[in-house]
């Protein structure tokens, strides 16, 4: 079909008529009338609400913008060479990144284990579905006032392990060596509904005709799983890599009320973490802005590095 | 047909765009019209101030200054000052507010100074000057921290009363942990990291402030560093304590709600706090009776931490700035208030001539006795951490410290590093 209008066109090139006539000129304002009319509001309010926010950020990150401080001079790229050197900014980076990783990957592959678990006909597994999405619906801030009552030294956890014997149990959130992995799997359990929704999609998404020409052919389970099935869930991949890697790098709900950056100095305090405390705690609304940016142009380069890689091995029927 | 609809598209379309650009022009809300301004007003909501609480005494101040109507805002969690920073960040900030402290807002020109005659009804009207103005009523004292102890504790490890010097401090600690009894509880999980750092605001007043009550202003002012012998040896007391096993780590992840349900759990003998505690802890008895005493200095000299502060603050922008003070002065100064106050939150109420309700509990009564006799024998000193004003820390830092204390407790840090880190912090957030 792509082909045949390439060849009209060409034919129409060839037999020398003009580009436009009177007529196609009205359309194409007709078209342009109607697209301002109906597309003009909305992208107006994007324009407004997205994307002047990040211009007059990225604008801020070029001043020592602080309200305790005045006056607000320009420091160019002060700021981000400042990031650069700030443990504070690099070790909640490195939070981040430790976050993302860990609720990307064990969300993946918890989420596609439940989702093939659940994958089949009848009440029960409808009704596992929705246990298994609640989570997702909850706030996050609700899940995590509920998992610090679990995760606390004196919480539920700990109770039940020292009632079974354990003498000196892990501190789950006082601990600097656990809490941010902690933080990480509570995370994870609470994106992993989203996560066996998409996968459930993509699994209803794969032709039994395939599976069943596959088993004729003497396929097994498991091989059936990983020629057949794996392959045509690369869809499903892309988009909750994606969003949990998103997920990762955006989190800040949970480590405010669970840790509150701590315990200690900065030990689960991620990049959006950061921006806060610096922003509205330290006044420093320019370097706040900096990290802003900064974090913006990580995802963005994250996402779309990942989007390529991913979209590589997708399968089109 | 088409056309007409197209037309009729364009036209609603730039009506609402025009409609828009009208609502956004308008003031945001605080409309001067005949002889009423509408004022807003940030307030915080607690346990122990209710919604109620606020509604009851906005309209007794609003009865006494008319010509305003307040609109109450409420922030979104128990520290306003936060809120009151993302509002001023986009603009918002409310005409007045309740308990924020004026550091950083007064620097920037956003808020209103009061006058000496103003201030008359104060006791300490001249408390926390910022370039030698007053930003914030200093509306009550609160001693930031008492220690509050468990007397059947005490006596069950053989202790006959509160420790007068440190080292007592020291050996009633150890005769507790002896008998099984954690001598220390102490907070700071979740979001309540700040929960944990009483301890070293009391060693710091006991230690530091006591030899040198200018000790902060002088760091401020470049003369002396956090990691002087004079600062280090408070932290050092600290260090030791938690390495003793005298603070119980699993506080380091328990809510400031759950500390206190610690300390009412009897999980520990010793309950360093502000004085607000003294409400909770008459309202709410607990089965055990409670004391009270200020932390040990070396010598046995009283030495009080306090802060007295407060009340609300006044945006320079408001759009009436003498009606918004004579209304934030006419909110202080109701009694009314002032005894809902004192009964919910344990206020020393800082206005002359005020006498509390005649109903307080003991463990107030016991409280405000303890402060009136370090202002006789003159021993009162700064809370750390929770000055306002000139020489006061910068924005952000009581936080980093709240998090250095953590690390000290669980032994991640020793004195040396913890005020070291300090010493990095205060030149970053002052960069």
């Amino acid at each position: 079909m792509a082909a045949t209008l390439t060849q009209r066109a060409g034919e129409g090139f060839r037999a020398g008529r003009p580009a436009t006539t009177p007529r196609n000129g009205r359309r194409r304002l007709t078209k342009a009338l109607h697209f301002l009319t109906f597309g003009a509001p909305g992208l107006l309010i994007y324009l407004a609400l997205v994307m002047l926010p990040i211009v007059m950020t990225v604008r801020t990150s070029f001043t020592n913008r602080n309200p305790a401080n005045p006056p607000t001079t320009w420091v160019g790229l002060h700021n981000y060479t400042r990031l650069l050197h700030d443990s504070d900014f690099t070790g909640a980076l490195w939070n981040t990144v430790i976050v993302s990783v860990i609720v990307t990957v064990a969300a993946n592959a918890l989420g596609l284990a439940i989702a093939l678990l659940l994958d089949r006909p009848g009440r029960l597994y409808n009704l596992l579905r929705s246990v298994f999405f609640t989570p997702v619906v909850l706030s996050s801030v609700v899940v995590s006032v509920i998992w610090q009552a679990i995760l606390a030294d004196d919480g539920l956890l700990d109770t039940v392990l020292r009632n079974l014997g354990v003498a000196d149990p892990p501190g789950w959130l006082s601990d600097p060596d656990i809490a941010l992995y902690s933080v990480a799997s509570i995370i994870t359990w609470q994106t992993l509904g989203f996560c066996v929704v998409v996968y459930l999609a993509g699994l209803a998404g794969v032709p039994t005709e395939l599976l069943e020409a596959a088993e004729i052919d003497g396929a097994g389970r498991l091989a059936r799983f990983r020629h057949v099935t794996w392959p045509m869930l690369a869809p499903a991949v892309t988009i909750n890599t994606i969003m949990l890697l998103i997920s990762g790098f955006k989190a800040f709900d949970q480590i405010q009320v669970l840790t509150n950056g701590g315990p200690g100095n900065g030990t689960t305090s991620t990049i959006a973490f950061q921006v806060v405390q610096t922003t509205f705690t330290g006044n420093h609304i320019g370097y706040g802005a900096a990290m802003a940016t900064a974090m913006l142009v990580i995802i963005a380069a994250l996402a779309v590095l990942a989007l390529r890689i991913l979209q590589r091995r997708e399968v089109t029927l | 047909m088409r056309k007409r609809a197209l037309l009729s598209a364009v036209a609603l379309s730039t009506a609402l765009a025009l409609s828009g650009c009208a609502a956004g022009a308008s003031d945001g809300g605080s409309a001067k019209g005949g002889s009423t301004v509408t004022l807003t007003f940030l307030t915080f909501e607690t346990p122990n101030l209710t919604a109620k609480y606020w509604d009851d005494a906005i309209a007794r101040a609003s009865a006494k200054v008319p010509g305003v109507t307040i609109k109450k805002l409420v922030a979104p969690s128990a520290d306003p000052g936060a809120y009151a920073k993302q509002l001023a960040a986009s603009g918002q900030l409310p005409d007045i507010m309740a308990s924020v402290s004026p550091n950083g807002f007064a620097q920037a020109g956003q808020l209103a100074s009061w006058t000496d005659a103003e201030l008359t009804d104060f006791v300490s009207p001249h408390s926390n000057p910022i370039n030698g103005k007053i930003y914030q009523l200093p509306y009550n004292t609160q001693p930031i921290p008492l220690v509050y102890y468990n007397k059947a504790d005490f006596a069950q490890a053989g202790i006959t009363g509160p420790p007068k010097t440190y080292a007592e401090l020291l050996d009633d600690s150890s005769k507790l942990k002896a008998d099984g009894i954690t001598p220390f509880v102490v907070g700071g999980g979740g979001k309540d990291t700040w929960a944990d750092m009483y301890p070293l605001i009391a060693a710091v007043g006991a230690d530091t402030y006591k030899a040198d009550p200018n000790w902060l202003a002088e760091k401020a002012a470049g003369k002396a560093k956090f990691t002087d012998p004079a600062f280090t040896k408070a932290v050092a007391k600290i260090s030791d304590l938690a390495k003793k096993g005298y603070i119980d780590t699993a506080g380091l992840s328990r809510s400031y709600a759950d500390t206190e349900q610690a300390f009412r759990d009897n999980k520990g003998a010793m309950y360093p706090m502000g004085s607000w505690f003294a409400a909770s802890a008459d309202a709410r008895k607990p089965s055990f009776d409670i004391g009270v005493f200020p932390w040990p200095t070396d010598d046995g000299s009283l030495a009080v931490p306090a802060y007295t502060g407060g009340g609300p603050v006044v945006s320079s922008k408001a759009p009436d700035v003498d009606l918004a003070k004579k209304w934030a002065l006419a909110f202080t100064l109701d009694k009314t208030s002032s005894d809902v106050s004192v009964k919910t939150d344990a206020s020393i109420i800082a206005i002359k001539g005020y006498t509390p309700p005649t109903e307080v509990g003991p463990v107030y009564a016991q409280t405000v006795d303890l402060y009136q006799q370090a202002v006789k024998q003159n021993a009162i000193v700064n809370s750390f951490s929770v000055e306002t004003g000139d020489g006061s820390m910068p924005a952000g830092l009581a936080g980093k410290t709240a998090s250095g204390v953590a690390d000290l407790i669980s032994g991640k840090t020793n004195a040396d590093h913890f005020s070291a880190f300090l010493d990095n912090e205060w030149a970053k957030a002052t960069q």
